[in-house]
């Protein structure tokens, strides 16, 4: 068994007196491509959420390698190396693509004289990463981010998570609003994601892209695992369908 | 919100902009196009009207006070981009010089002296600004309205209103802040050459460094830019302290220049320094600022002023063009905004 990188432990969510989360455990391995699955309101993306520091969780604990650590703010994921790409990416928009992207890490050039940009380099790794996520279209890596469409923004958000390695990438309904091009970008993205050794964790509603690239499947159903373990290669898609749906239960139980 | 080709995201002449046409358009679509030809309209104008008005005399008056109220809207700008502001510049601007010639006047200490604390002073202002707004989170409105009041009362209050002497000192100080300068017939002062100089060191950082891509993105999306590790707040924290530091300094220059430091001096300069700052393409709203912008805005308040005087009009309709030139500018910022985010 590979390395657990994540472990969420018994997490519990209400909202009022609404019960998003009840008692969830999801763990991914190292070099991990998980599929989150469930229906509309399942809590797909409140679980994400409190993994990704955006919430807290009312009970549950979470585990980096290991070790406890509390997510209090989505600052606190990304210095642990979980990089979150919500549909509302994340994303300055009057500020150029490049300088999204290096944002918080800019590359300063000497002579330093108040840390200078250094903005040629900047700008030539986002045209490579642009190109990388499937942007194909000719986008000057100087064009602020207000004059992107929605699919771009994300492509950028994308771009920006695999060039700073984190270990867990956490796309939730990334393929949404995008184009034929940048969804193979995305899905491409993934599957390149667990051969240079990251984890991923994918929300999709799009059960089809789900199992072109995930290595397992988990299923969420009005906010309990239903499903875990589920391996695509061994599954159809039918299968997973009525796990998702409640008509059938999981195959591993 | 901006869709704009602010200076951080002009595109670069070597990559994007192929030929003359492409350097031509991008100077066209930049925000401080419009602000240019209306400088350049009010100086051809003004000059049809009155020769005087290019006469080395007139250009030495303009040129006085101009750095004086430039160096304000410099802080400014950076701050505003931010997402920021600061009212409390024409008080400090009015009451940095009553410390530093109240402390001189009664030989408390030196002149030299004098002028660092009032510089600290003014530091601790900004600082007092920027810790109300970014700790306590009250809006910047209320937080320097505040400060307003308390720094000009507290300005009338140590000098019984009345203004402090300046003309007792041969210091060298006085001469490398604002001593005179001839170049032929035209008179300037020292203040001119550092409002030069720190315009280009605004311009630069807001440009070209990390400093001013954090500047920028605490005004255009401060959640996402603490999300990626910018320190929101000490950029802010920063910036309210350069801002009052800047205004003391214009407020010493001035004092120095007109050989008095009232009590009274600087008031309602915030509102003129925002306008100007507005003027030249800085969003009020944050997250898009250019000091060129900021500087043409300088040149067309101050230009409008004398000019207006200069050819016959009542100085008392002065505020009607200005108010006219704000409205006028902002629709045009707000057109090629939205021309922007539609694709042309
Ligand atoms: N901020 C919120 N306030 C109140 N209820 C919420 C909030 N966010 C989610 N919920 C509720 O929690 C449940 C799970 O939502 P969500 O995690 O968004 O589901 P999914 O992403 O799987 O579609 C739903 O019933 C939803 O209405
Ligand atoms: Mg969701």
């Amino acid at each position: 068994m590979a390395e657990e990188l994540v472990r969420m432990e018994r997490i519990s969510k209400y909202f009022g007196r609404v019960q998003a989360l009840n008692d969830v455990t999801l763990s991914v391995q190292r070099s991990e491509i998980v599929g989150l699955l469930g229906d509309n309101g399942a809590g797909k993306s409140t679980l994400i959420k409190i993994l990704s520091g955006a919430l807290r969780a009312d009970s549950g604990e979470i585990f980096l390698r290991g070790q406890k650590v509390e997510m209090r703010t989505t600052t606190d994921a990304i210095a642990h190396g979980i990089e979150t790409i919500y549909q509302d990416s994340a994303l300055v928009t009057q500020l150029s693509i490049a300088r999204n992207l290096f944002l918080g890490r800019e590359p300063v050039k000497s002579p330093r004289l108040f840390n200078r940009l250094d903005q040629k380099s900047m700008n030539k790794a986002a045209g490579e990463l642009l190109r990388r996520v499937g942007i194909t279209k000719n986008i000057p890596s100087t064009t602020p981010i207000s004059a992107l469409s929605g699919g771009e923004r994300q492509s950028v958000a994308i771009a920006r998570a695999m060039h700073f390695e984190s270990d867990l990438i956490i796309l939730d309904e990334p393929t949404n609003n995008l184009g034929v091009e940048e969804t193979k970008g995305v899905l491409r993205f993934v599957r390149s994601a667990r051969d240079s050794g990251h984890s991923c964790i994918f929300i999709a509603h799009n059960i089809y892209h789900v199992f072109q690239v995930v290595d397992r499947i988990i299923v969420l159903r009005r906010g309990k695992k239903v499903a875990d373990y589920i391996d695509p290669k061994k599954t159809t898609i039918e299968e997973v369908e009525q796990i998702i749906t409640g008509m059938a239960l999981d195959p591993n139980s | 919100m901006s869709s704009q080709v602010s200076p951080a995201t002009k595109p670069l002449p070597a990559s994007s902009s192929p030929g003359s046409r492409g350097v031509f358009r991008a100077f066209v679509a930049a925000p401080e196009f419009g602000p240019f030809v209306l400088l350049i309209l009010e100086v051809i104008v003004f000059t049809v009207r009155t020769p005087a008005f290019l006469s080395p005399g007139n250009i030495g008056n303009l040129l006085a006070f101009t750095p004086e109220l430039g160096m304000i809207t410099l802080g400014m700008t950076l701050l505003m981009t931010s997402g920021e502001f600061d009212l409390s510049v024409g008080s400090v601007f009015g009451f940095a010089p009553v410390v530093m010639w109240t402390l001189y006047n009664t030989h408390t200490t030196s002149l030299e002296a004098g002028f660092l604390i009032a510089l600290v002073v003014a530091a601790i202002i900004g600082f007092a600004n920027g810790w109300f707004v970014t700790r306590l989170r009250i809006p910047s409105f209320l937080v320097t309205l505040g400060m307003l009041l308390v720094v000009r009362g507290t300005a009338l209050y140590i000098t019984d209103g009345f203004p402090q002497r300046t003309w007792t000192t041969k210091s060298a100080l006085t001469k490398i802040i604002v001593g005179e300068i001839s170049l032929g017939d035209l008179r300037i002062y020292a203040s001119l050459l550092w409002f030069i100089l720190f315009a280009v060191i605004s311009g630069y950082v807001l440009t070209e460094t990390k400093a001013g891509n954090w500047i920028q993105a605490s005004g255009g999306n401060p959640e996402a830019a603490r999300a990626r590790g910018v320190r929101v707040a000490p950029t802010k924290m920063t910036l309210f302290i350069l801002t009052a530091v800047i205004s003391a300094y214009a407020g010493i220059t001035s004092s120095i220049r007109v050989s008095a430091a009232n009590p009274n001096s600087g008031t309602s300069y915030e509102l003129e320094v925002i306008a100007m700052v507005v003027i030249g393409g800085t969003a009020l709203t944050g997250g898009r600022g250019t000091i060129i912008g900021t500087v043409l805005g300088v040149l067309i308040l101050r230009t409008m002023r004398n000019g207006i005087v200069l050819i016959g009009v009542p100085g008392l309709a002065y505020n009607i063009f200005i108010g006219a030139i704000i409205l006028g500018m902002m629709a045009l910022h707000s057109g090629l905004e939205r021309r922007h985010r539609s694709g042309t």
